[in-house]
């Protein structure tokens, strides 16, 4: 079954066509001059064109090409009594009927070619529904991509709505959300402006909607005309929507995030939604679900990080004050005793002044263990001070070596130094260098039996020269320059390798020192490794178990003053 | 005999250091806090002054601007006593003009040693 046109200025013709045509074909149209032509197409489906070549008003080729601009895979068929046509004219048309063609013939070219149209039609619209869905595949990709680029509840949805704008283009969604802000949220998206009474409307229909999901359970979150908040988004402000909008199709889905709830969107539009609008709709809605979820997870982990920094500040802050709570009293304790021993409330016994020693020796030892505590709490908050200075390493080891000499010699063990001489002078703080250098010899007494040696070692070297057998050695492939290194080589028990680098880290010492029966906080190799990074340098240790260990440090040969800002930023 | 003002809100270290410094054959005038320690400051003109930062009412950096500002007290020796504490970091970089400083917890014989320094 097709729709015929005839275009010809000849009853005859028309008549012949008719008596042939009309009868199998549903609908027979004729038409004698232009004005009629374009009439006629407008309201009436044409499949095919039947039109004679002997036109006197009529141009034929004008004629055709509007024809075929105006309707889709039309069948044009040139009725003419010659074969030869112009060439123009046959590139417009489908094909021709010649008029001494028989009855017959006739009415098979021109079913032949109703066919053709029939499958034509059917061709172009598979390729219309085939664009559809690739238009559709490719905002559902972009959503999916936006989704994947956000961890903001807010964007989410917003991401959400806009995928659905433009592939469904609805009139109204209403998006029932809990993770929008704190309260529920109802977010409206509108082509058109809503009316106040519209608008109540909506927001109860919205409410009952959410109450629905959970026909046979506790309702998660009591929602009510008070508490939800209404967020407008209008896309064209001067139409207004009306009530027809219930009489609209529309789609209704949850937002479920598996184990909870987020919200609920409905969707409205005047066309009715197809099979394929209803799955993609689902699609989407279910697409945001996971990276909601992972913006909720998002959310509590920064929560989390802040009341851990907010945890850190407020440790660091009692660790100073208690500190300094514990250092008061320790002075008029360490007064009363230099009073005591100083024999000027007369003198003591032999075992007075033993147990006055005693006690001497623990008020210092508590001293630099709260010196310490108070000294790694000031680095980690970025908050130690450095006196750059040009200084010599070599009065900062005569320093050391002076004040440990008595106590080497108390425990039995040969101390000496062993400088290279004339080392440059470098940019430092000599009291920090000084602080390192003093807990590593104490470490390394601590360590070394009666009758064994410890050595401070002091010379100029090139990075490429500064090598080491140890865990340490790609941090010393990273020095570039000239350095000054210092050893403290010591023939005491030695670190297994497995602990070396423990042994500067903070939190195992301490968990250690608690087993160990030798003192000390163990915060001195973290402090001592915090203090050489300041300087730029890097402080490493060599071991041998049962041989000795050689802890070393090296600093930066620079004529320039260290940037005190870098510094500080680089200790936070 | 010399004189010396000892300002400090801990008794014991004032005791402990009036103890020490009578031995060495100073005169002590002792004050517990910040507005006794200037008052008596401007009545006795001691000799050398020693001071505490943290303080109740007036603390130490406040009193030492003061007598150093002050043509009648500016060439009083005045020996630092701090803490290093926090509250006491806040105030770091203010002028306080003092002379010695000396770090909390402290040997008495370096105090003793300081204070002869100026005193002979």
């Amino acid at each position: 079954m097709g729709n015929i046109l005839l275009i010809s200025e000849n009853t005859d013709i028309y008549n012949k066509f008719k008596s042939l045509l009309n009868k199998e074909f549903n609908n027979f149209n004729f038409c004698c001059n232009n004005t009629s032509i374009f009439d006629l197409i407008e309201i009436s489906p044409i499949d095919i064109v039947i039109i004679d070549n002997n036109l006197t008003d009529i141009n034929l080729c004008l004629v055709i090409k509007k024809i075929k601009s105006k309707i889709e895979n039309v069948q044009i068929l040139l009725l003419t009594d010659e074969t030869g046509i112009t060439e123009d004219i046959s590139k417009l048309i489908s094909g021709i009927i010649l008029k001494n063609y028989s009855d017959e013939l006739i009415q098979t070219t021109v079913n032949s070619h109703i066919r053709n149209k029939e499958k034509l039609d059917n061709l172009s619209g598979k390729n219309k529904d085939l664009a559809d869905s690739l238009y559709r595949l490719n905002v559902l990709y972009n959503t999916s991509s936006q989704f994947a680029g956000t961890l903001d509840t807010k964007k989410l949805l917003m991401y959400m709505i806009e995928g659905l704008d433009k592939s469904l283009s609805f009139d109204l969604t209403c998006t029932i959300s809990f993770g929008f802000e704190q309260e529920p949220v109802l977010i409206i998206n509108s082509l058109y402006d809503i009316s106040e009474e519209l608008m109540s409307a909506l927001k109860l229909r919205a409410i009952l909607n959410y109450k629905s999901l959970f026909k046979n359970r506790e309702i998660p979150f009591e929602i009510d005309d008070k508490n939800l908040k209404i967020v407008k988004y209008i896309k064209n402000p001067t139409g207004k929507l009306t009530f027809n909008i219930f009489q609209y199709d529309n789609m209704f889905a949850p937002i479920d995030l598996g184990d909870n709830f987020f919200g609920c969107i409905e969707i409205f539009k005047e066309n009715p939604f197809s099979t394929d609008d209803a799955t993609y709709f689902q699609t989407i809605v279910q697409q945001v679900s996971l990276p909601l979820k992972s913006a909720g997870l998002y959310k509590e982990i920064i929560e989390k990080n802040e009341e851990l920094e907010k945890l850190e500040r407020i440790k660091s802050e009692f660790i100073s004050i208690v500190s300094h709570e514990l250092r008061t009293p320790l002075t008029p304790i360490k007064n009363a005793l230099s009073i005591l021993s100083s024999g000027r409330c007369g003198t003591l016994g032999e075992n007075a002044n033993k147990f006055i020693d005693m006690a001497k020796r623990n008020v210092e030892n508590l001293t630099s263990i709260i010196n310490d505590i108070l000294d790694i709490n000031k680095i980690e908050a970025g908050k130690m001070d450095f006196n750059y200075k040009l200084m010599n390493i070599h009065s900062v080891i005569e320093n050391v070596k002076t004040n440990f000499d008595c106590v080497a010699k108390e425990h039995e063990i040969t101390f000496s130094t062993n400088e290279q001489e004339n080392l440059p002078d470098i940019y430092a703080d000599s009291q920090r260098l000084g602080q390192v250098l003093t807990n590593l010899v104490s470490n390394a007494i601590k360590f070394t039996p009666r009758g064994k040696s410890i050595t401070i070692h002091s010379e100029l070297k090139n990075a490429q020269d500064i090598n080491t057998n140890s865990c340490f050695d790609s941090e010393l492939k990273t020095l570039n320059g000239n350095y000054i290194v210092v050893s403290v080589v010591d023939e005491g028990i030695g670190i297994k390798e497995e602990n070396l680098l423990k042994a500067f880290d903070k939190f195992t010492q301490i968990e250690n020192s608690l087993s160990r029966k030798v003192g000390g906080t163990g915060l001195g190799l973290p402090i001592a490794k915090q203090l050489i990074k300041a300087h730029k340098g890097t402080i490493w240790c060599d071991s041998e178990e049962n041989k000795g260990s050689s802890f070393r440090f090296a600093l930066p040969v620079t004529t320039e003053p260290a940037d005190n800002k870098t510094i500080e930023k680089e200790l936070l | 005999m010399k004189k010396i003002l000892i300002v400090d809100d801990e008794q014991d270290i004032v005791e402990s250091l009036k103890f020490v410094l009578e031995n060495c054959d100073y005169t002590c005038y002792c004050a517990y806090n910040g507005e006794d320690g200037l008052k008596l400051a401007r009545e006795i003109i001691p000799d050398l002054i020693i001071l505490d930062v943290m303080m109740p009412r007036i603390n130490g950096f406040k009193i030492s601007r003061l007598l150093k500002f002050d043509e009648k007290y500016k060439n009083i020796p005045i020996l630092m006593v701090t803490a290093r504490s926090q509250e006491e970091d806040k105030l770091i970089g203010e002028e306080t003009g003092a002379d010695e400083y000396i770090t909390k917890p402290f040997d008495l014989d370096d105090v003793v040693k300081t204070v002869q320094k100026y005193l002979g």
